[in-house]
């Protein structure tokens, strides 16, 4: 970083005159040393309204009884740790909450990355108008605002005139009653995953495949010649090749698949009335929004933002690690 | 990110409307430094297309009255409650706001509302109120608010599917079921009656007909009651329509009320329990439904007719306003003179008082009179304790209606029901 800036002011630096070069390169020094971060002020002081702040208060808040009295009072009373304590006792959260969150994310992290690298795969072997074909319908796939999407998935498989139940009724699969997937917790959690996999695998496909167009041909014309078949292939050259995109995509998509709303939310039954599918954040907003315990609600979302935190933190390990190989 | 994304927006969406409302309120200021004194006032906009020629109605009449000028801010329904909120938070909120009937003690408990009972009581306005909305104003013996108008649920009908069976309007709950059975067995492409899991409201007269409630007070302390015998049996009975008898679809345990109307809009349905302010939708969205379609209360067990929710709203005026007494000059004037009946005219909702509300009883119409009666002689609201707006806003009942749809026994989910619900009145 700092080596790119100094000779960036060296380049930019008039032809250097004898004795005077020497506390002028200093000064350019200091200014090209505070650049970035003059450049960055503005982005900073947004991140930092955005975002900092938010966290900030929200942090405070969990440590407060915050309702509709103090609300109105002004004047809320600090309780220690006591809504951590009620978020964390009591089985609701072990047995349903984070089960249903870190299942659900673990799930469609992997389905993502595997439908996206297969999507990847098939890009490479097509010619370039199939190509451009699949990459416009997996864009629109991704460019589908999560509530159209959701509301697409839940059309597909309403249970008393959609495509699914007329499919399977059609081949003898289903009784003449059919079947409310939405009330039990696997197959709702099952709809939900089909939606937020088909949403987000294009960014994984799209992602690999930039990756692979960057593995030298020879690579594998060595390996063809050696005999290996493209399944040795691909565990051989392209996954060890393609290492850290792999470790980029699948760290974002788990952050991403940790705290999905819109997606639970939406569908029938999720946003409240089936206390068997709440997820860390839907159950976040109900206590917060729904129930006016702000204070409840803050702290749980303060759980939920450590765990993404410490995600993050094995995210950015991965990159410097990268960095170091470099 | 996507998350924070969205929630950063909605922070600047939320700040951009605290600017412009802060806006607003420095030039209501200096209008009203100028020619005298100035209301704001908070109206839901609700299922009426255009208000605008009433506001303006009002506006004059509060003019001739009082000499001061009437700022109308229309909110959403589905804002309404935070905004409220933040208004009790943040100041920059109305004199005068119309307040949900089921919020009402939750604000008036929390602090925001103006104690109007000595106005109400010297201006006789409250005799006249139909007692439910008097109840849902009442908090701890106090009035914070008086009921502007009202609605209520009954059953919609297909009369010509009745008509063409043979059938009658039902008049108890076992002729209800009779119903139920003969329209599945001779109109099999249609649902006789789906009962939605997501609407509570329309199981209240099924509980409150059975003799059971929701909740009960002893002294101040509310306690869950729907594991009740009575309650038990009440919803035994309204749920064993679509588990029994078949009158529902599989579909429609995660239905909402408006799913209902849905089905009913697409002729799907014989019968759904809807509100008094729906018909005039669903043959606006159906043109082929007009003429075939009638209502009639929800039938008492035994014959009657069965307590119905009685929702609505209620005037209050916000504990920040700096001119409470003329804030209550205008309730006063909204609520008892012509506007009244005006307003709840052109939203499809009936007027607050008994003597308004006859009239309406008395009407010609097959899809006003069964409201009307419906709300004068079986008119309920829901426990008025401050908490009850935290037990819909955990959707304890909805919750429950749900899981005995799929399966659930009523025994169990009832219990459970009334556990969360005692544990959120004794809350806070």
């Amino acid at each position: 970083m700092e080596d790119v800036t100094a000779t960036a002011g060296v380049r930019t630096a008039p032809a250097p005159a004898g004795d005077a070069r020497r506390p002028v390169r200093r000064t350019r020094s200091l200014t090209a040393r505070l650049r970035p971060w003059l450049l960055l002020a503005a982005p900073l002081a947004v991140i930092a309204a955005l975002l900092l702040y938010p966290i900030v208060r929200v942090t405070y808040l969990s440590f407060q009884r915050y309702g509709l009295k103090e609300i109105i009072s002004g004047h809320p009373s600090f309780v220690g740790l006591d809504n951590y304590r009620e978020a964390l006792s009591g089985s609701y959260l072990w047995r349903t909450v984070l089960p249903n969150t870190v299942l659900f994310a673990v799930v469609a992290v992997v389905g993502t990355i595997v439908l996206g690298t297969l999507v990847a795969l098939l890009l490479q072997s097509l010619g370039p108008k199939a190509r451009a074909a699949v990459i416009a319908a997996a864009l629109v796939a991704w460019a589908l605002p999560a509530v159209t999407g959701t509301y697409v998935w839940v059309w597909i498989f309403d249970p008393d005139s959609g495509l699914v139940r007329r499919t399977l009724q059609n081949a003898g699969l289903l009784g003449p009653d059919g079947y409310n997937w939405f009330t039990d917790r696997l197959s709702f959690y099952g709809i939900a995953e089909l939606n937020v996999i088909h949403h987000s695998y294009p960014f994984v496909a799209i992602t690999l495949f930039a990756g692979l167009t960057t593995i030298p041909q020879e690579l594998h014309e060595a390996a063809r010649i050696d005999g290996a078949n493209a399944w040795q292939r691909f565990w051989q050259i392209t996954v060890p090749v393609l290492r850290p995109v792999f470790a980029v995509v699948t760290v974002l998509s788990t952050i991403w698949d940790f705290k999905v709303f819109t997606q639970i939310y939406l569908m029938p039954g999720g946003s409240g009335s089936n206390p068997d599918v709440l997820n860390l954040g839907v159950w976040s907003y109900m206590k917060a929004i729904n129930q006016n315990q702000y204070g409840l609600g803050a702290a749980i979302a303060v759980l939920l933002t450590l765990v993404l935190l410490a995600i993050t933190a094995v995210y950015l390990r991965v990159l410097f690690k990268e960095d170091e190989i470099a | 990110m996507r998350f924070i994304g969205k929630a950063g927006i909605a922070g600047l969406t939320a700040g951009v409307f605290l600017l412009t409302a802060c806006g607003n309120d420095g030039s209501s200021d200096s209008t009203s430094a100028k020619d005298g004194k100035s209301l704001t006032w908070w109206v839901m906009k609700g299922t009426n297309p255009d208000a605008t020629a009433f506001y303006a109605a009002a506006k004059a009449e509060f003019k001739a009255q009082t000499g001061a000028t009437l700022n109308v801010q229309e909110i959403q329904w589905a804002d309404a409650h935070d905004k409220l909120v933040r208004a009790f938070a943040g100041g920059g909120g109305p004199d005068v706001s119309e307040i949900g009937t089921t919020w009402t003690p939750e604000f008036a408990a929390a602090g925001g509302l103006t104690d109007l009972t000595r106005q109400i009581d010297s201006s006789g306005v409250a005799k006249d109120l139909i007692p439910a909305l008097k109840d849902s104003a009442t908090y701890n013996g106090k009035m914070y608010g008086v009921g502007w108008y009202a609605g209520t649920r009954a059953i919609v009908y297909r009369k010509d599917v009745f008509d063409q069976l043979g059938l009658k309007v039902p008049t108890n709950w076992a002729e209800l079921e009779q119903t139920v059975k003969t329209l599945k067995q001779k109109k099999p492409g249609m649902l006789p009656m789906p009962i939605a899991g997501g609407s509570s409201y329309a199981s209240a007269p099924f509980i409150w007909g059975a003799g059971g409630d929701f909740a009960t007070d002893s002294g101040g302390k509310w306690t869950g009651s729907l594991d009740s015998p009575q309650a038990q049996a009440g919803l035994t009975y309204y749920t064993d329509l679509a588990l029994k008898d078949g009158s529902s679809s599989v579909g429609a345990a995660t239905w909402k009320e408006t799913d209902l109307l849905d089905s009913f809009v697409k002729n799907k349905a014989v019968m759904v329990i809807q509100g008094n302010w729906t018909p005039k939708t669903a043959i606006a969205q159906n043109p082929s439904l007009k003429g075939k379609i009638g209502a009639f209360p929800i039938p008492g067990k035994d014959g009657g007719i069965a307590p119905a929710f009685l929702g609505g709203s209620n005037l209050a005026v916000l504990k920040s306003s700096k001119n409470p007494d003329l804030a209550w000059k205008f309730i006063k004037m909204m609520t008892t003179g012509d506007l009244s009946k005006k307003w709840a005219d052109q939203a499809g909702y009936f007027p607050s008082t008994s003597t308004q509300l006859n009239s309406y009883a008395a009407s010609p119409d097959p899809l006003v009179a069964p409201f009307a009666t419906t709300m004068l002689k079986a008119g309920k609201n829901v426990p008025s304790a401050p908490q009850w707006g935290a037990v819909e806003g955990n959707q304890t009942v909805t919750a429950m209606l749900q899981s005995i749809l799929t399966g659930t026994s009523v025994q169990k989910a009832t219990k459970t029901a009334s556990d969360a619900i005692t544990k959120t009145l004794q809350g806070n």
